[in-house]
């Protein structure tokens, strides 16, 4: 089988992507306790950054990542502050349909402003691939792999170590006693919300070189998405990463087993399944899900 | 804006329309209107009565859809009796909706009910031999009631009006009756109403499945009437998430609601593509940007709906009558 170090390496190549668009979903589920259906728009325009960057400025990806996240954390506390804040108490529909009404006008910004037209960014060494030891990959892959490891990494070692990273993990537990200890949780969302987009759009920057940018990208990786935190278990960081290397080995040996066509499929199944045997996810706390928080 | 003289009114406004309007433009926007009403009621029976939000109602408008064309183009089979089979598979795939239902609550049925129309709509799309692909099934025009080839926009406005009407009595009965009182009670505390003695499973996949079916009706009658079924469309989150908004902006979990969400949606969605439809077809994404901002508005403004907030801004007013 001189196909399994290849697919594994793909599959973990394709899981550290999922894993940063994963993590930001997952954790501003787990603070705040609202799905962001508008997650994947947020990857959108991280992507279209990266393309205008390049196509006007000449910027390189890369370069747009470093540059560009003051803006991606400043265009996330913004969505919250004019979006988000007023109905954070809101019932869950209520804050379902706010993010379902933001990815439709954020959707139809992109298309007005940018056309639904494919866009790429092609740079010099986008068909750059390294091989090592049999297995063949592609130089853009590597490097959004690399860059997605460090970024996670990043988030948990804030999380664990720094005052505001405890602050939100202390909201996430129990709110109303957060605040009673003197946490303003008003601003631990804004600042929880901000941290989820700048991952999501991180992840954006990340991917353009690989896939071309249209309006309705987002949905294919948000649904990805989707299935890996809640097999993770909604809210639980690294179960949401573990769970993104499970989707992305499920994508890679299934296009390799039945083809690309139906590769979605399967992880759409992975996913009822999940749901019907065991909805808290493979990490998440039973119940959860019974309860609907 | 209780009582049932604002649907009386409005129900009859549009029975006399064709009577007036001979406008082709105009008779096609009512029927859209009514149909797409009568969606987001079918939506409504589930997501507002039963309070099980989904956002995959798609995947049975869809079943409807292809069911029909599929059974019409392959065999010549009637789209009435396609309608019924459309209407018999979604039931089935409505009872697996509502096993769901009964083990998730909140954004996980959500998501499931994403999943569960992405897998339909990857099926059609791909199911190369047996849906055409993502080419879609034009549905040839066969003259006739039985065939559903209608030419005249005015037949077709009385045939989704008795669909619509019907709609508006089921949710009517939700409404008023006692099974929908305990429906009632299961959406607001599940465990609650469970502990009095009510049936809370089996109302609420009853709930879901009667929804899903006449989601499905809905869909053979749109495919038939617009002549086409594109996988892509029918199965889509976009469309999914427009049932649920006509009963959300017009007032959910009320009957007229849904009708009222699909009058304001559909006009504004064609006078702006009628207005920016020739010179630059980008620009019809203007309605979209409307429409999105519009939903975070009402979220904000009027989390019940339009309908609700607008009968609550009238009895604050002082009333004239006695009151007692």
């Amino acid at each position: 089988m001189h196909a399994i170090p290849q697919l594994l390496a793909s599959t973990l190549l394709l899981g550290g992507i999922y894993a940063l668009i994963a993590v930001g979903l997952t954790l501003i589920f787990g603070v705040m306790r609202v799905v962001n259906f508008a997650h994947g728009e947020f990857l959108m325009l991280g992507m279209y950054l990266a393309f205008w960057s390049f196509t006007l400025l000449g910027l390189d990806p890369y370069v747009t990542l470093v540059l560009g996240l003051p803006v991606i954390f400043g265009g996330g506390w913004l969505s919250y502050r004019l979006v988000m804040q007023p109905v954070i108490h809101a019932s869950h529909n209520v804050q379902i349909f706010t993010t379902v009404g933001l990815s439709i006008a954020l959707q139809a910004i992109a298309l007005v402003l940018w056309s639904a037209d494919a866009q790429f960014v092609r740079t010099s060494y986008y068909a750059v691939v390294v091989r090592f030891g049999g297995v063949a990959m592609n130089l853009a892959q590597i490097a959004a792999f690399v860059v997605a490891v460090l970024f996670t990494t990043g988030l948990f070692a804030f999380m664990r170590w720094s005052y505001a990273g405890k602050i939100m993990r202390a909201t996430a537990q129990d709110r109303h006693a957060a605040s009673l200890m003197g946490i303003d949780t008003g601003r631990v969302f804004a600042l929880t919300w901000a941290v989820g987009i700048t991952c999501v759009g991180a992840a954006g920057v990340l991917l353009a070189p690989i896939y071309p940018v249209y309006p309705s990208i987002g949905l294919q990786f948000v649904l990805i998405a989707y299935v890996a935190v809640v097999l993770g278990g909604l809210g639980d960081m690294v179960g949401a990463v573990i769970a993104s290397l499970v989707v992305a080995f499920v994508e890679v040996v299934g296009s390799y087993q039945i083809g690309t066509a139906w590769k979605e499929v399967l992880y759409l199944l992975l996913f009822i399944a999940i749901l019907v045997i065991r909805p808290a996810g493979l990490f998440g706390q039973r119940g959860a899900e019974v309860i609907g928080t | 804006m209780r009582g049932p003289w604002p649907a009386v009114a409005f129900f009859a406004a549009a029975a006399l329309a064709p009577l007036v309007v001979r406008d082709a433009f105009l008779l096609d926007g009512l029927v859209l209107i009514l149909l797409w009403g009568t969606t987001g009621a079918a939506w409504n029976l589930a997501g507002g009565y039963a309070g099980q939000v989904s956002l995959g109602h798609a995947a049975f408008f869809g079943l409807g859809a292809y069911a029909a064309a599929i059974l019409g183009t392959r065999w010549g089979i009637s789209p009435w009796i396609g309608l019924l089979v459309g209407a018999a598979l979604a039931t089935a795939f409505g009872f697996i909706l509502g096993f769901l239902s009964n083990r998730l609550r909140g954004p996980y049925f959500g998501l499931a009910t994403i999943a569960l129309s992405q897998v339909l709509l990857i099926v059609a799309s791909r199911w190369r031999a047996f849906t055409s692909g993502s080419e879609g099934i034009p549905v040839p025009f066969r003259p006739g009631f039985w065939t559903l080839g209608i030419v005249d926009k005015r037949v077709w406005v009385y045939v989704i009006l008795v669909l619509a009407a019907v709609l508006y009595v089921v949710q009517l009965y939700l409404e008023r009756s006692r099974r929908g009182y305990q429906l009632a009670a299961v959406r607001e505390d599940e465990d609650a109403a469970l502990s009095l003695g009510v049936p809370a499973r089996r109302l609420k996949v009853a709930a879901i499945a009667v929804s899903a079916a006449l989601t499905a009706v809905c869909g053979t009658l749109w495919t038939q009437y617009v002549g086409f079924v594109d996988p892509l469309y029918v199965f889509s989150v976009d469309l999914s998430v427009r049932f649920c908004l006509f009963a959300i902006l017009g007032g959910i979990g009320t009957p007229l609601g849904p009708f009222v969400g699909a009058a304001l949606i559909t006009i504004l969605e064609t006078s702006l593509r009628a207005r920016f439809g020739g010179i630059g077809a980008g620009l019809v994404g203007i309605y979209l940007i409307i429409y999105g901002t519009a939903l975070i508005v009402t979220m904000r403004v009027a989390p019940q709906g339009l309908l609700p907030w607008v009968g609550a801004l009238l009895r604050r007013r002082p009333d004239p009558r006695p009151t007692g």
